[in-house]
């Protein structure tokens, strides 16, 4: 896949690898991994426990390096950057949404999303209004999260990871904490974000909900198993697990 | 647009706020006792000046048998302003019917102000011109014999006592401090009084004809040079000693105690900004260390490092710098309270009180900087924070078991309650560091407090068991004969041994030093001459002891050869024969022989042994009452005396205690509260299993006190060293103080501490008490 200005929520990873651990005890979490993803495409990556997809994960969002491989994001060639210049590039194209909400307890719903415009300088602050209602919580937005259940506090950390309008949006097992209902929820604001035009790739360990992506990635022992595309995605209300 | 970090701030701190609030006051602490000590220090300096200026203190008093010629040179001298002479000499006084050794000092006979050192009166009159019976009295021993106005003393003037009215009481700024020589700071007020008479009556009572002293006081502009080039000039003139209002013994005396209100200045704020620092350290980590994934969410979404550091820093400096202000501002209270206190207890006629800015804005600095540097590294920490790893674990990874782990784990007969109290102490080893610095550093307070006591103790009991054996000293009347078998025969008295001491000046081609020699008999039982290794050595046939601090003010050794001049201006060349190691004063000792040898003078005292059990009042009485004698002094009633200077010290001791053990309970309870806050999970996990509250307490206390006692064996070296650091900086000609701490001291610093930590552990362990069980599991669910 070649990459234009344009494409700017396309990812190309070529012979892709990293490693953990010591010398003596080196864990591989990536082996050469190869794989394009489409501006605009909502990707599921699957696979069980240690095969390595939240390391997939992390080195496409640019929070962790390659030690081989090259790997472009958004455009941008992210081999052998320097930490500072990581963060730029997370600031300008990416937006995280992790398993826990990792919100700041002494922080209302509101200011939790306004303090990444007020940290990273992008975005508007007026946004975060916006996207809380958008999310479902304008009743909730001056609540402290120890006031907010589970799924309402991934609604927060959604919108807190939209607010700077990011290319590409990336969920580390965005459900894993949440109830069934909650977390049907919590995708259909994904796929909402997904059907807005921006690229989306979500880690599970749940089958059920690869029904809504373009494509499913499978991956065994730091290794692409398989690619399936679907020509049409489930909606995530319809989604099952 | 910075404003959403702050409210966080803000949150955290009133979430934390016991924590951070331990941290702001042993800060506002630190502060208060800088600004108390440096700004009292500073005030009391003007004090002292103030009266020195408005009572025109000497800046140079030197010393002939004819001062005239001295002052005639010194008038024609650049930067001078006033000069004048008068005959200052040592004289028998006999006040409501003690006697003891005084001091006359001439006023002059017009009853107009001298030009230079003036007295203040405080009450009373200075005598009308003519009135050469007439005498005002120095506060001091005003005080301590109850005189007034009106009433009458008697002075020996060689040959009988003469009386002499009392008109007018003073205040002199050469006896804010009533020392009556550099070798004597330490007096007992009954055995020391100063009187101001007419110059007439002042040369009368000394048996000379001309004035004996010329004082010299310079424009407020004339620097060193010509102070060093006016000193010149009156040795050139004949000057046998020229002392510089630097030694003056008032002067001296208030200036090594205004060195140590400098060092305590700094010392004890010192240890009680590194205490808040380590406090605020541990802390601010915690802090960190709990928002991990936080800090890895915020950096995953591009948060810029230098935010995160600002914001982190902030929780530190914010509380410093609170402790600071509220540092300054009780500081400048206490300052006020310490100038008045000190001042009203020493009786200085002046009292300035100033809020100095630069103390101020130094102590807020104090704060800034205590919170920079303890939060500064967990700050950046917290922006070096790597994101993926911060998601990946729960924030602490766990550690690879360490060699004391290991060890623990093989020793199956200790409890395990006991065992994981003592692994813990290895997998937090920050927090086990903190808990050992708040041990030392409470350990280094006591210790340098408890250390100034017990060596002051010390330098006593050496001066007076081992130095100086006399119980009281005699003064004899020119000419009385068989004072010493009268004195014998005395009931109580078991030895006599007669003696001489005369005021000298010591020269070398180095420079001057104005002290007093003492002739004993060879074989003497009144004194012992101790060397550095504490041996007793004799004193020499040939040549003269001194004491040690005049090797580096002559840079002399021994076998050198001195100059000795007298009273009666009379140089002589004397060997210096050795040193001599003692608490108290910088002396020269010889035979009587060889005083007589060197300056012609006769044993004019007797020194006295008690028998144990003696009725000293009564033998005060009796020896008084003899023919002959003109003065008594007991070297109990100095004894006694310093005695009471200590106990005013107590206070200071067990100010310095609490303080103490409040500084260790801070950085414990600190250190405590984070360690429970740090393991919630696991303690709510034990005591969801059904561990009862008291055996969880237990492996809390074990691991703290544990720690608590580990520091005690670094806290007692350090704070030994410390003491013997801050006692070095008080030793001068005047005093030489050795530390000495004993076994007492050392258990008791020990115990306070570890009590300290012992009473720390409970706020720790209400808070175990208190977990919600059900919430904490839930949460670590997630």
């Amino acid at each position: 896949m070649e990459t234009t200005p344009e494409d700017r929520g396309g990812v190309r990873l070529r012979g892709v690898s990293k490693t953990y651990g010591t010398a003596e005890a080196p864990v591989h979490a990536l082996r050469g991994v190869d794989l394009d993803i489409e501006p605009g495409e909502l990707v599921v990556v699957l696979g069980p426990s240690g095969s390595g997809k939240t390391t997939l994960l992390n080195l496409i969002g640019g929070i962790e390096s390659a030690d081989a491989g090259r790997l472009t994001v958004a455009g941008e060639e992210l081999t052998e950057r320097q930490p500072a210049r990581l963060a730029d590039f997370r600031r300008q194209h990416i937006g995280f949404v992790f398993q826990f909400f990792n919100l700041v307890p002494t922080l209302t719903a509101r200011e939790n999303v306004e303090v990444i415009v007020e940290l990273t300088g992008r975005g508007d602050r007026r946004r975060a209004a916006e996207l809380l209602t958008a999310v479902g919580l304008s009743d909730r937005m001056d609540h402290f999260p120890a006031q907010l259940s589970g799924g309402q506090q991934q609604r927060v950390a959604i919108a807190r990871a939209l607010v700077t309008d990011p290319d590409l949006l990336l969920a580390d097992e965005p459900t894993g904490a949440l109830d069934t209902a909650t977390g049907r929820a919590i995708l259909e604001l994904v796929q909402r974000s997904n059907r807005e035009g921006r690229t989306v790739l979500m880690v599970t360990h749940n089958a059920g909900i690869a029904a809504m992506a373009h494509r499913v990635v499978h991956m065994r022992d730091g290794r692409v198993e398989s690619v399936e595309r679907q020509s049409v995605p489930a909606d995530a209300a319809a989604v099952t697990w | 647009m910075r404003h959403i970090m702050f409210t966080k701030t803000r949150r955290d701190l009133r979430r934390r706020l016991s924590q951070f609030t331990a941290v702001a006051i042993t800060v506002m602490l630190g502060v208060t006792l800088f600004i108390a000590s440096y700004d009292a220090y500073l005030n009391l300096s003007a004090s002292y000046e103030r009266t020195y200026s408005r009572l025109h203190f000497a800046d140079l008093t030197a010393t002939a048998p004819d001062a005239r010629p001295l002052a005639a040179r010194a008038e024609d001298l650049s930067g001078v302003a006033a000069v004048t002479t008068r005959t200052q000499a040592d004289v028998p006084l006999d006040i409501t019917g003690q006697k003891l050794q005084g001091r006359v000092v001439g006023l002059p006979d017009d009853a107009e102000a001298p030009a230079v050192n003036q007295v203040e009166i405080t009450a009373g009159r200075t005598p009308a011109a003519g009135d050469s019976n007439g005498a005002v009295l120095e506060q001091h021993a005003a005080r301590t014999f109850g005189l007034r106005p009106g009433d009458t003393v008697r002075a020996y003037d060689g040959s009988g006592w003469r009386t002499l009215t009392v008109r007018g009481i003073a205040v002199s700024p050469e006896y804010l401090w009533p020392a009556r020589d550099r070798q004597e700071v330490l007096a007992d007020p009954h055995s020391f009084a100063v009187l101001y008479v007419p110059e007439t009556t002042a040369r009368a009572l000394a048996g000379t004809s001309a004035p004996n002293q010329a004082l010299v006081r310079f424009t407020p502009d004339t620097g060193d040079k010509d102070g060093t080039r006016a000193t010149s000039a009156l040795r050139a003139a004949g000057a046998v000693h020229v002392q510089p209002r630097a030694d003056q013994p008032s002067n001296s005396a208030l200036g090594e105690d205004l060195k140590g209100f400098s060092e305590l200045a700094v010392a004890f704020p010192l240890l009680f900004l590194s205490a808040a620092g380590v406090a605020a350290y541990i802390l601010i980590t915690r802090l960190v260390l709990a928002e991990r994934r936080i800090i890895g969410t915020l950096l995953a979404a591009g948060a810029h490092r230098g935010a995160v550091v600002r914001h982190y820093l902030a929780h530190a400096v914010i509380a410093t710098t609170a402790g600071a202000v509220a540092g300054v501002v009780l500081g400048a209270v206490a300052t006020s309270a310490v100038t008045r206190a000190y001042t009203s207890a020493l009786d200085i006629p002046d009292t300035v009180v100033g809020r100095h800015v630069p103390t101020s804005l130094l102590g807020l600095l104090f704060g800034l900087v205590v919170g920079l540097v303890a939060g500064g590294a967990p700050a950046l920490a917290a922006a070096r924070t790597a994101p993926a790893e911060a998601m990946r674990g729960d924030g602490s990874r766990t550690p690879r078991p360490g060699p004391i782990a290991r060890l623990l784990a093989r020793a199956r007969r200790l409890p395990v309650g006991w065992r994981m109290a003592l692994r813990d102490l290895g997998r937090s080893r920050r927090r086990t560091v903190a808990t050992m610095s708040g041990a030392v550093l409470a350990l280094v307070l006591v210790l340098t407090s408890v250390g100034m006591l017990t060596s002051m103790r010390a330098m006593i009991s050496r001066q007076f068991d081992q130095v100086q054996r006399q119980d009281a000293t005699v003064t004899a009347a020119a000419g009385t004969e068989d004072l010493a078998a009268r004195l014998r025969a005395a009931q109580g008295v078991t030895s006599v041994e007669p003696s001489v001491t005369l005021p000298v000046t010591v020269s070398s081609a180095h420079g001057s030093y104005s002290t007093s020699l003492t002739g004993y008999r060879p074989d003497t039982q009144m004194h012992r001459f101790l060397r550095a290794d504490g041996v007793a050595q004799q004193l020499p046939a040939h040549g003269v002891l001194a004491g040690a601090a005049l090797a580096d003010r002559l840079d002399v050794s021994t076998g050198d050869r001195i100059t000795l001049t007298g009273p009666d201006g009379r140089a002589r060349q004397v060997t210096l024969a050795g040193f001599v190691h003692e608490p108290m004063g910088t002396v020269l000792y010889g035979s009587v022989d060889t005083v007589r040898t060197v300056t012609g003078a006769q044993p004019d005292t007797y020194l006295l042994r008690f028998a144990d059990g003696a009725d000293r009042a009564h033998l005060r009485t009796q020896i008084t009452g003899l023919d002959g004698v003109v003065a008594y002094t007991d070297a109990q009633a100095l004894r006694d005396q310093v005695d009471r200077y200590l106990n005013l010290f107590w206070i200071f001791i067990g100010a310095m205690l609490v303080l103490g053990g409040a500084l260790a309970f801070t950085v414990i309870y600190v250190t405590m509260t984070v360690n429970v806050a740090e393991r919630t999970g696991e303690l709510a996990t034990l005591r969801a299993a059904g561990v009862p509250l008291r055996r969880v307490a237990g492996v809390l206390a074990t691991e703290n006190l544990t720690a608590t006692l580990l520091a005690v064996p670094a806290g007692l070296a350090a704070g030994a060293a410390t003491a013997w650091a801050f006692l070095q900086s008080f030793n001068s000609d005047l005093f030489t103080m050795q530390l000495s701490l004993g076994w007492p001291a050392l258990l008791l610093a020990a115990v306070s501490v570890v009590a300290a930590a012992a009473v720390s552990q409970l706020p720790a362990l209400r808070a175990v008490g208190r977990l919600d069980i059900a919430r904490v599991v839930r949460e670590r669910a997630q």
